[in-house]
């Protein structure tokens, strides 16, 4: 039989993930002893593990190339495509928001506001949704830069504590979705794998609950 | 400038020699089983004005069709679906022909895909209508028809039944607006369980929610019935599910046994469904390589007050799979070269064709020297040389 094979986001979804199968039972030494090794086994399992970049592992399960595979909503809301999201893990635990200039007023005016983002989809939708019309500039590395130079007047953007936009003279406006790791199941697979699936979801469930049970005692 | 000379537009691809006769052996199993059941081919323009495709029963993008202008400045598409088309067709030119109708096509379909995601945006579909009865005697058949049709391929496959009524009749009496039912009717489409809770925890609780939340769960063997039962309250509801199960054990019955199974949850937001939905999956394909179903609506739109029922095959898909389970399908090279000596060309061309009437493969020598296609033939891999003069000389190669 075809091992079952799952996509992991590399990094700290990873770790994550890791720290889960563990409380499964699995033996995960080969993931932590990995080398530069991108497929890794399970033992004891018909599983398998593939390291891979968040918007690939999306490019990978939607292909069916990776049955499984654990990502963060942002990645999903930033790349919309067919797949089953299944489980919300609640590791990874972050938000979308918007932010600008602390103390300004970001609905004031009739002027075009510019928004600049990693996440030019996550964006759009957002405002296609309050009906507003924007310009988005993409920028690829620190997004807090852009209102502080007077590119855009507000940014779209993962706050997890908010050092970095407190550090920099900006707050958070407004929240725009609650982020966390997700479980996300091929199409086909689902269907033609129905029980392996299903059990692992089980199981997922079990320690999550269990877990759940214990922080509350 | 640059110029574009040299390669092909994105999703787009040229086939070649053992793609083309893969897909030919697909078309030609195709052709048979639906000329044998008594279908009938229509072939429908590659070109069609837009307000054809823009019907409310079924929702296209227009991002996603290919479109032109016409003469007169009238907006046209590149085909974007094989349905619709047909259905103009039946509504107009075939209304007063006596029902039902079989039709079966085997036609392109174009559609703009986002770029560097691996998709074509021209595919190749065959398909099947049943227009012009309503009865679950259609349903049987046509579902019947898809398995047999995936079975020609491989004995691992599944044939996935569903119903789209289920989530209309459940989500009426929901208290939410037409946007909150639309994110619901996706979250239960891609089985996202913790967005469809959050979504209908946050409305009052009734019969329909709970039902509503465990939609997509509700997939599998026949377990899920006596578990949807215990749901679903609403009378409707329960006949859907009653006439599902009949369909269900009759499909059994027909020898699908494991590879028929249910998935109340199928409830796809833009098609023209309206009745029981299906999908086709091959063991080792990442997506669905057949889908179909019922839609009682669509010929109206085109004033025809008809029912029908039909699915089409993803020709591409199914090619792709023969392809990787069979890799040594290699085109064959010839089985000879006829090489013709000076002057003896017409002899030699009717030495060819008694060769081919034995059932040979033949290819015709343009060499000026024997030494040419002795080589040639080593190099195409030609087992014999046949040269034609007064006699003929045979080199085994």
């Amino acid at each position: 039989m075809k091992p079952l094979r799952l996509a992991l986001t590399k990094g700290r979804l990873e770790k994550d993930t890791v720290g889960l199968f563990e409380k499964m039972g699995f033996d995960c030494t080969n993931l932590h002893e990995k080398g530069r090794k991108l497929i890794l086994s399970i033992p004891e399992t018909n599983m398998e593990i593939v390291l891979a970049k968040a918007a690939d592992v999306i490019t990978y399960v939607e292909h069916g190339v990776c049955d499984i595979g654990v990502v963060g909503k942002d990645t999903i809301m930033e790349n919309s495509s067919s797949f089953y999201e299944v489980l919300d893990l609640g590791f990874g635990r972050c938000r979308f928001a918007l932010a600008g200039k602390k103390g300004a007023d970001f609905y004031e005016g009739y002027a075009l506001k510019t928004i600049a983002t990693k996440y030019p989809n996550v964006a759009r939708s957002y405002f296609k949704h309050k009906g507003m019309d924007i310009d988005i500039v993409k920028i690829e590395g620190s997004v807090e830069l852009a209102p502080l130079l007077g590119l855009a007047d507000a940014i779209v953007d993962i706050v997890e504590t908010g050092t970095t936009l407190k550090e920099n003279g900006l707050e958070v406006f407004e929240t725009i979705a609650d982020i966390s790791a997700r479980m996300i199941v091929n199409i086909a697979s689902l269907k033609l794998r129905k029980q392996e699936i299903e059990g692992l979801i089980a199981k997922i469930e079990q320690v999550q609950k269990s877990g759940s049970e214990q922080s509350n005692a | 400038m640059s110029r574009y000379d040299l390669v092909t537009p994105q999703g787009t691809k040229d086939l070649l020699f053992e793609q083309c006769s893969v897909r030919r052996a697909v078309q030609q199993k195709m052709t048979k089983k639906f000329s044998d059941r008594g279908f009938h081919e229509v072939i429908t323009p590659g070109i069609e004005f837009f307000d054809v495709f823009d019907t409310s029963s079924r929702y296209l993008p227009q991002e996603i069709m290919y479109k032109l202008v016409d003469n007169k400045g009238r907006l046209l598409v590149m085909r974007p679906d094989n349905t619709t088309p047909i259905a103009r067709l039946a509504a107009t030119r075939l209304k007063n022909e006596p029902m039902p109708l079989r039709l079966y096509y085997h036609q392109n379909v174009y559609r703009v895909s986002p770029s560097l995601k691996g998709r074509s945006d021209e595919t190749i579909q065959m398909g099947v209508e049943l227009i012009g009865s309503g009865s679950a005697k259609a349903d049987l058949e046509i579902i019947g028809m898809a398995a047999s049709c995936l079975r020609e391929f491989s004995p691992d496959y599944r044939i996935e039944i569903g119903h789209s009524g289920f989530f209309k009749i459940l989500s009426e009496s929901l208290p939410a607006d037409r946007r909150t039912k639309r994110d619901i009717q996706k979250a239960i489409e891609s089985k996202n369980y913790a967005a469809l809770n959050d979504l209908l925890d946050s409305l009052e609780a009734s019969e329909a929610s709970a039902a509503l939340k465990q939609l997509p769960r509700l997939f599998g063997g026949e377990e899920v019935f006596p578990a949807a039962a215990a749901l679903f309250h609403d009378d409707r509801a329960r006949e859907i599910l009653d006439s599902l199960e009949k369909l269900y054990h009759n499909l059994k019955a027909l020898g699908l046994g494991e590879n028929i199974m249910l998935d109340l949850g199928l409830a796809n937001s833009h098609d023209y469904y309206t009745g029981v939905i299906f999908t086709g999956y091959l063991q080792g394909i990442g997506e669905p390589v057949l889908s179909g179903g019922r839609y009682d609506n669509l010929l109206i739109e085109f004033g025809a007050d008809l029912p029908a029922i039909g699915f089409g095959l993803d020709v591409d898909s199914v090619s792709k799979f023969l392809m990787e389970k069979d890799p040594s399908g290699r085109s064959r090279p010839a089985d000879m070269l006829v090489h013709a000596n000076e002057g003896y060309c017409i002899q030699a061309l009717g030495y060819l064709s008694r060769k081919i009437a034995e059932n040979n493969v033949c290819e015709y020598s343009c060499f000026d020297s024997v030494e040419d296609a002795k080589s040639y033939c080593k190099e195409k891999g030609i087992r014999e040389l046949h040269i034609v003069d007064e006699t003929t000389t045979i080199m085994g190669l």
